[in-house]
C-alpha cells in the first residue's frame, strides 16, 4: 500500500485544487450528473480508480489505507467531485461498514475485511429493514440461531440500496427473543453467494432497479461473522458514526434542481412570468438559507466541534425544499408532466424525473416524521 | 475571514448586549413593555436616554469620527435581544440614523438627550427612498417612520444627501397600531436644511433592513421558548400536552425556521462586514427579511393556537408577540414586497 502524503497538513486552496485536479484527471468514461444511481458495472471503473489511487476511503485513518481527512478537508473533495459531476460509488463499505468495524470489529475482522473494502473486491449492502421493520426498526425478526460454530440465519431484508450489486451484506438479526426488543439485536456479516441467499429486484416509481429483498433460508456463516458483542448490535447500528451525516443536509440536490428548475421554466416560456417568479424566488431564498445553515455545521467541523441531534433539521429542510422544488416543476411542465420520455432526451428538463427521485429523500435515512419526534424531544426538550 | 476578526465580533456583541441589560430586563419581564404601550408615543423617552448613554447610537459611527465602529453582526445581536424584549422604543432607527450622519450626528442625539429617528421610506409597500427634495429644499412625506410621534430629530433620506430636521419642521401623521405604538409619516414642505452627501445611505438601509430582521428574530426565539414552556407545563388527558405528536411536530417546524434564519442573518451580516458586491446585500437583505417576517408571523400564529383559548387573552404576554408580529413585520417591506424585489434581481443576475 502507497503510502499518501498528509492532505489536512495541506492550505484548503491547495487540497482544493488537488481534488479538482484528480477528478479531472481520473474521471472514467462513465455518464456525469446522473440523476439516479449508477449501478457496478458502470461505476466499477471509478471505484477501482478511487482504490488504486487510494481515494476511495476518504475518512478512514492512513494507516488503514484511508486518507485521513478532517471534516473540512472531506468536505473540499465532496464539493470538488460534486462540481464535476462525478457519479457516487457503491459506498456502504467505505461510508457505513468500514468505520463501523474500525469502531466495534476484531482485530481479525478488521485485517480481513478493510482491505477488501479498498480493492472492491467486496462490494457491500445494508440489511436492516424488513417488511415489519421500518421506521421501527428494533422490530426486526429475521432471525439468527447458533449452531456448533456457525450462524444458522432465516428471514428477510428489504430496501437494500443496491444490493442486487452487492456481494456481501451485513445485516441486524434477532438473537433474542425473550428480551426487550433493542436488546435481543446482533450484527452479522453474510456473503451473498452463499447457499440460501435470494434477491428479488424492487421497481421504484421511476421503474428502476435501485433495491431489492434479500431472502435467507437456512443459510450458514461462521460463528465469528458477528460484529461486537452477541446481541449488543443495536449499540452499533444506532452510532451513528462519523460526520458524515451532515452531509445529508448539504444543499446541493436543492441547488442542483433550482438549476434546473430555471431550465424547465425558460423552455416553458414562463421564466419571465410573475406568478412564475414570486415562487421561484421563495425557493431560492429557502435554498440560500439552507445553505447559510449548513455553513453553520461545517464551521462546527472545521472548528473540531461535534454535530448534535439538532443536524436533523437540515436533513429535513433540505429533503421539503427538494421536493418542493421539484413540484413547482411539475406545474411548469404543464400537461407534459406525465410524459416517461425527458423532453428533447435530456433528464435535467425531466420535471418527473426530479419529482419521483425527491420522494425517498424524506423517508430514506430517518423519515421526517421520525425525525421530527427525536428532535421534539432531544433538541426542544418536549416530553414523552 | 481569520479566527481573530470572528472572536472580536463575539466579545464585542457580548459587550454591546451586557450594557443593553439596562434597557432588557435580563428575566424577559414584559412588564414596562406593557405599561407603556397606548400611552403618549408607545414608549418611554427616558430609555432612548439610557440607551444613548450606553453608547449604542454609536455603534455604527466610525471609530474616526467619534463612534464605535463596530460592525453589522454586532448590531444584529443586539437587535436579536431587543427584540426578545419587544422594546418599543426606537433604538434601532437612531443607530441607522448615527450610521447615515456619522461625525454629523447631533450631540444631544448621541447622548440620547433628544430622541432622533430615521425618515427614508418615501411609499408603502415600496422600498424607495429617494424622494424628499424639490428645489434644493426638503418638501415631501416620508412613511413608516418608527417612533416618529416621540421623536426630537429626523434623519430625513433622500436622493440628494440626508438631512436633519427638528419636530417643529416636521408634521407627524400617526395611527394606533396594534401593539400599542404607532404607525407615523412625517411631512414637510419647502424647508431649508444641510444635506449631508451620503453615498452609503442604501448600504445603511440594508443594513437596518437586517438589524430588524434580527429584533423579529429575538422576538420568535423568545415567543417559541415561551410557547415550549407552556407545552411542558400544561396539562390535559392527565398529561402535558407537549408529549402529543402533532404539537411536536408543529414545535420542531418553527425551532426549524428559527435556525435557518439565525443562520441566513449572520451569515447575511458577515459577508456585509466583510465587503460584499451590491447586488450580495440586496439579495441578502431581502432574502433575510422575508424569512424574518414569515418566521414572526408563523411562530406568533402556533403559540396562540397552542395557548389554548389563554392566547387569545390580552392578559397572556404571548399576545404581546402577535401584536408586535403583526404591527413590525412588514417593516422593510412585506413578503409580497420582497419578493417582486427578489424577482427584479433575477434579471440583474441574468444581465450580468
Amino acid at each position: 500500500m502507497t503510502q499518501l502524503p498528509d492532505f489536512n497538513a495541506m492550505s484548503d486552496t491547495d487540497f482544493r485544487r488537488l481534488a479538482r485536479d484528480f477528478v479531472e484527471t481520473n474521471y472514467p468514461d462513465i455518464p456525469r450528473f446522473s440523476l439516479s444511481r449508477l449501478h457496478w458495472d458502470e461505476v466499477k471503473p471509478w471505484y477501482l480508480v478511487l482504490s488504486q489511487h487510494g481515494w476511495i476511503c476518504p475518512t478512514w485513518p492512513r494507516d488503514r489505507g484511508g486518507m485521513g481527512l478532517t471534516a473540512g478537508k472531506h468536505l473540499i473533495m465532496i464539493e470538488e467531485f460534486e462540481r464535476f459531476g462525478a457519479a457516487r460509488v457503491n459506498d456502504i463499505g467505505p461510508v457505513m461498514l468500514g468505520p463501523l468495524l474500525l469502531k466495534y470489529g476484531t482485530q481479525a475482522q478488521k485485517a480481513h475485511f478493510l482491505p477488501k473494502i479498498l480493492s472492491g473486491e467486496h462490494v457491500w449492502a445494508q440489511g436492516y429493514s424488513e417488511p415489519g421493520a421500518g421506521s421501527d426498526l428494533a422490530a426486526v425478526r429475521c432471525e439468527a440461531v447458533l449452531d456448533g460454530d456457525e450462524w444458522v440465519i432465516n428471514g428477510q431484508k428489504t430496501w437494500c440500496t443496491l444490493g442486487m450489486d452487492a456481494n456481501w451484506i451485513f445485516i441486524l438479526v434477532r438473537t433474542d427473543k425473550n428480551v426487550k426488543k433493542q436488546a435481543g439485536i446482533s450484527f452479522l456479516l453474510v456473503p451473498m453467494d452463499r447457499p440460501g441467499v435470494t434477491t428479488r429486484n424492487i421497481l421504484n416509481l421511476e421503474r428502476e432497479a435501485e433495491f431489492c429483498e434479500v431472502f435467507f433460508d437456512d443459510v450458514r456463516v461462521p460463528a465469528d461473522h458477528i460484529v461486537g458483542e452477541i446481541n449488543q448490535g443495536w449499540t452499533a447500528a444506532k452510532a451513528l458514526l462519523g460526520h458524515e451525516r451532515v452531509f445529508i443536509g448539504s444543499p446541493r440536490l436543492s441547488a442542483a434542481a433550482i438549476t434546473r428548475l430555471k431550465r424547465i421554466a425558460m423552455r416553458a416560456g414562463v421564466w419571465e412570468d410573475p406568478v412564475f417568479r414570486d415562487r421561484y424566488v421563495a425557493l431560492q431564498c429557502d435554498v440560500a438559507d439552507l445553505s447559510d445553515l449548513f455553513e453553520t455545521y461545517v464551521d462546527k467541523l472545521r472548528g473540531g466541534e461535534t454535530i448534535g441531534a439538532d443536524v436533523a433539521m437540515l436533513k429535513i429542510f433540505q429533503s421539503e425544499l427538494f421536493q418542493r422544488i421539484s413540484e413547482l416543476m411539475l406545474e411548469v411542465a404543464g400537461e407534459d408532466a406525465g410524459l416517461t420520455a425527458p423532453p428533447e432526451n435530456d433528464r435535467q428538463l425531466h420535471a418527473a424525473a426530479t419529482y419521483l427521485s425527491a420522494r425517498p429523500t424524506t423517508i430514506f435515512g430517518g423519515s421526517t416524521e421520525i425525525m421530527r419526534n427525536m428532535l421534539a424531544k432531544a433538541i426542544l426538550d418536549l416530553p414523552s | 475571514m481569520n479566527q481573530t476578526m470572528d472572536e472580536e465580533w463575539v466579545e464585542n456583541a457580548r459587550m454591546i448586549v451586557d450594557s443593553a441589560r439596562a434597557i432588557v430586563p435580563a428575566d424577559n419581564s414584559l412588564e414596562r413593555v406593557r405599561k407603556v404601550r397606548f400611552e403618549g408615543p408607545g414608549y418611554d423617552r427616558t430609555v432612548m436616554t439610557q440607551a444613548g448613554e450606553l453608547g449604542l447610537f454609536l455603534m455604527r459611527v466610525s471609530e474616526q469620527a467619534g463612534g464605535l465602529g463596530l460592525g453589522t453582526r454586532e448590531t444584529c445581536e443586539l437587535a436579536r435581544v431587543l427584540g426578545g424584549g419587544l422594546l418599543p422604543e426606537p433604538v434601532l432607527p437612531a443607530i441607522a440614523a448615527g450610521a447615515l450622519l456619522q461625525e454629523n450626528l447631533p450631540e444631544a442625539a448621541m447622548s440620547g438627550a433628544q430622541v432622533i429617528t430615521c425618515a427614508w421610506q418615501d411609499e408603502i409597500n415600496s422600498l424607495g427612498w429617494d424622494g424628499g427634495v424639490t428645489d434644493g429644499k426638503l418638501s415631501g412625506r416620508k412613511v413608516a417612520v418608527q417612533g416618529a410621534a416621540g421623536a426630537d430629530l429626523f434623519a430625513v433620506v433622500t436622493g440628494q444627501g440626508v438631512a436633519v430636521l427638528p419636530r417643529e419642521a416636521v408634521t407627524v401623521e400617526s395611527a394606533d397600531r396594534l401593539d400599542g405604538g404607532l404607525l407615523s409619516a412625517v411631512r414637510f414642505n419647502a424647508i431649508e436644511a444641510k444635506l449631508f452627501p451620503c453615498p452609503g445611505a442604501q448600504a445603511v438601509l440594508e443594513d437596518a433592513s437586517l438589524a430588524h430582521a434580527a429584533y423579529l428574530l429575538g422576538l420568535s426565539e423568545r415567543a417559541l421558548e415561551i410557547t415550549l414552556d407552556y407545552l411542558r407545563v400544561r396539562k390535559q388527558f392527565d398529561k402535558p400536552i407537549g408529549s402529543f405528536q402533532a404539537l411536536q411536530h408543529r414545535a420542531t417546524e418553527m425551532k426549524t425556521g428559527l435556525e435557518l434564519s439565525r443562520a441566513a442573518i449572520f451569515a447575511t451580516a458577515r459577508r456585509f462586514d466583510s465587503g460584499a458586491d451590491a447586488l450580495t446585500r440586496a439579495r441578502g437583505a431581502a432574502r433575510c427579511k422575508l424569512r424574518a417576517t414569515e418566521l414572526a408571523m408563523l411562530i406568533s400564529r402556533e403559540a396562540v393556537q397552542m395557548h389554548g383559548a389563554m392566547g387569545i387573552t390580552d392578559e397572556a404576554d404571548i399576545g404581546l408577540f402577535v401584536r408586535k408580529a403583526m404591527a413590525e413585520a412588514n417593516l422593510f417591506g412585506a413578503p409580497r414586497t420582497l419578493r417582486a424585489l427578489l424577482a427584479r434581481m433575477l434579471d440583474v443576475e441574468d444581465a450580468a
